[in-house]
């Protein structure tokens, strides 16, 4: 187990910038997140921590030992790919005890810990196969296997589930979640389902275009989003997005209706803002109300989501757990004002 | 962003469950025959144009290498000449062959040269290894390596015969350091080697071309697994990537196999002219050597089918080994 430190951390391929300047501490024991949408330097980020790819600058500690400029090996470091990087020639136990064949370490050891992480993964009756011969989830558990035996101080996951199923990924978050209670190493994943983040993370880092836009706990980046982006991309479905210009005497006009500013900040009169409102926010049966047409009914059993055109022509989406609408209907979506959240015109979060 | 995209836009889709999509199931079947008529045709008219492309191809192999080759066989059971059609002989061409010392010290040399086979296949990898790590300058590397690949053996034959000769200008090299020539292709010992050397820098540019199209199929991924992992470089070689390679190595030891058997004579011709002695005579040497010096198409027929047996063989055995080891 080992703290991990990023300490101003860039990366450049040629001339694009691909990480920009990252600071981050990741606490021993922590299951950390990095999220963010494709190309937003998460992997990369990874990657770099990894020993794959070489820091432009700045430096990388793990534990006490700057490893900047360390051998991948050197790191104790154990990684799990996407594509589960499997070697297809060898038995499922050979592809689990390779790293320590190759560092020539005693067989008795060997052995014991290929049946202890087969054991954890519920592997040993296929210690024997071919990855060819095994299922996806039993794969990336074989992957999984490959990282225990090493004992690493961090582990390291870099998409795990984006190959599998929409229900052994289900599965396997809870599988992988498990583990990390049972091990207590300091893990670092990485992925682009927002979910994935917010059901397995202690702490989420939120990226975007190689920069961090946030690190909060998942519900505190839900809750308190500092910026528009982070408040889009973390909730699913994602937050509304309404467009607000101030008025006189603290109040909103937002979607043809008048709110008080839920915020303490004056506004001059005349700026335009963006009100946050999430869908759950909208069931009310008092408070300020959006006049808006049903477009949609998208009903997933447990609740359902309204999808709405407001009278501005803005859409909105709304939760819903009883008395439906239909298509077509006009209804009114009821709010606390003290729920919605403010942002700038560039997206800033205004408290 | 593009993930809350695909989040948002799966609901419009949806909407298209409220249009009027109801048809009657009566047209629904008319549609249908109508589609899986017209694909049938097209289909038919798809296999037509296929054939039509492939019967050039066939009536060539059928005209200048199945019928011959029967011809051939023909031919080998007769006395003929170019000018006279001979008689019917049996195996006494066949028989003559394993008495011929000519023809056993031509399959004696066959065989050290199927010794060779291992380097032939493990140069060109190791190098295209090389290259495939990163070296800088990959692309002049693999051109330069692919160069001798476009030379005509003649040219090469004639190169190396100025190099090589005793006057030559590697013997002038190391006279200038003080050792003494030596007469490469004049001397039995030095001659057969020396060829195969000659014949390893002309062909191992394609061998090179081939392992890096392998290589680029091992994913980058597994090497960085085992590099984690702590593996030193050679054990990444030796547990991962060569193991990775094993079909083209199958595929690389087929084909320099029969090149090896099949396509040395331009080489020799030009070279040692198959001397001194025998020592650079291989089997298709020796068998345009009955025929066009010695006048004796039906003996020269009965090597050709001794020749085609031996390559027919060796080849079969290593196909039977690769499918052997597909499904690794």
């Amino acid at each position: 187990m080992a703290r991990v430190e990023l300490k101003h951390v860039s990366k450049s391929f040629g001339a694009s910038q691909v990480v920009h300047d990252v600071s981050l501490a990741i606490e021993e024991g922590e299951f950390t997140v990095f999220v963010g949408p494709s190309g937003c330097g998460k992997s990369t980020l990874l990657r770099m921590i990894a020993g794959l790819e070489e820091t432009s600058s700045g430096e990388i500690f793990i534990g006490e030992t700057d490893v900047t400029d360390a051998e991948p090996s050197d790191r104790g470091l154990a990684m799990v790919f996407q594509s589960y990087a499997l070697y297809p020639h060898m038995t499922v136990a050979d592809n689990m005890s390779f790293g320590l064949r190759m560092t020539h370490r005693p067989k008795q050891e060997i052995a014991e810990k290929v049946a202890r992480a087969a054991k954890i993964l519920r592997l040993e009756e296929y210690l024997q196969r071919k990855p060819a011969q095994l299922s996806g989830g039993q794969r990336q558990r074989v992957a999984i296997g490959r990282a225990i035996v090493r004992d690493p101080k961090v582990f390291l996951f870099d998409e795990p589930l984006s190959n599998l199923d929409a229900e052994l990924r289900v599965q396997m978050r809870v599988e992988i979640s498990k583990l990390h209670t049972m091990l207590g190493n300091t893990m670092i994943y990485v992925t682009h389902d927002q979910t994935e983040a917010l059901t397995m993370a202690d702490r989420i880092v939120v990226l975007r275009d190689g920069r961090i836009e946030q690190i909060g706990t998942p519900l505190g980046l839900y809750h308190d989003p500092d910026n528009a982006f982070v408040a889009g991309f973390i909730g699913s479905p994602r937050m509304n997005f309404l467009s607000a210009t101030a008025q006189a005497g603290g109040r909103l006009a937002v979607g043809g209706i008048e709110i008080q500013s839920p915020v303490p900040t004056r506004f001059e009169p005349g700026t335009t803002l963006q009100l946050g409102l999430r869908p759950e926010h909208l069931d009310l049966r008092e408070g300020p109300g959006l006049r808006a047409t049903v477009e949609f009914v998208e009903a997933l059993g447990s609740t359902c989501y309204l999808h709405a055109t407001l009278a501005t022509g803005e859409t909105i989406v709304a939760e819903r757990r009883s008395s439906l609408p239909r298509t077509g209907d006009t209804i009114t979506l009821h709010f606390a004002p003290a729920s919605a959240q403010i942002f700038g015109e560039g997206g800033e979060r205004i408290r | 962003m593009e993930q809350i995209g695909e989040r948002l836009g799966a609901p419009c889709f949806s909407k298209l469950s409220d249009l009027p999509m109801a048809r009657s199931s009566l047209t629904e079947t008319a549609v249908a025959s109508r589609t899986r008529k017209r694909s049938h045709r097209s289909r038919r008219a798809e296999a037509i144009v296929a054939v039509l492309f492939l019967v050039p191809a066939l009536l060539l192999v059928l005209m200048f290498r199945i019928i011959p080759l029967f011809w051939g066989f023909g031919i080998s059971l007769t006395s003929a000449t170019a000018t006279d059609p001979g008689e019917f002989i049996g195996a006494a061409n066949y028989l003559r062959a394993l008495d011929d010392p000519n023809f056993r010290s031509s399959m004696v040399n066959a065989g050290a040269i199927l010794l060779a086979v291992p380097f032939f296949v493990t140069i060109p990898m190791i190098l295209a290894i090389l290259i495939d790590q990163g070296v800088p300058g990959r692309g002049f590397f693999r051109s330069v390596y692919f160069f001798p690949a476009v030379l005509s053996s003649v040219i090469i034959g004639s190169i190396f015969s100025i190099v090589l000769g005793f006057n030559g200008s590697l013997n002038g090299a190391l006279k200038m350091l003080g050792i003494p020539g030596v007469d490469w292709l004049g001397r039995s010992s030095t001659a057969l080697p020396v060829t195969l050397i000659i014949q390893s820098w002309s062909t191992f540019g394609m061998g090179v071309l081939i392992f890096l199209a392998g290589l680029s199929t091992v994913p980058r991924e597994m090497v960085e697994a085992a590099r984690l992992e702590g593996a030193k470089m050679w054990q990444i070689w030796w547990h991962i990537i060569i193991p990775e390679l094993r079909p083209i190595i199958e595929f690389s030891t087929v084909i320099t196999t029969i090149g090896l058997l099949t396509s040395m004579f331009g080489l020799i011709y030009v070279l040692t002219g198959g001397g001194p002695g025998t020592s650079t005579t291989v089997p298709e040497y020796l068998i345009w050597t009955a025929q066009g010096r010695l006048n004796q198409p039906a003996y020269a027929a009965a090597l050709s089918m001794i020749l085609f047996a031996v390559t027919g063989i060796l080849a079969w055995l290593q196909i039977r080994m690769l499918s052997r080891n597909a499904n690794l």
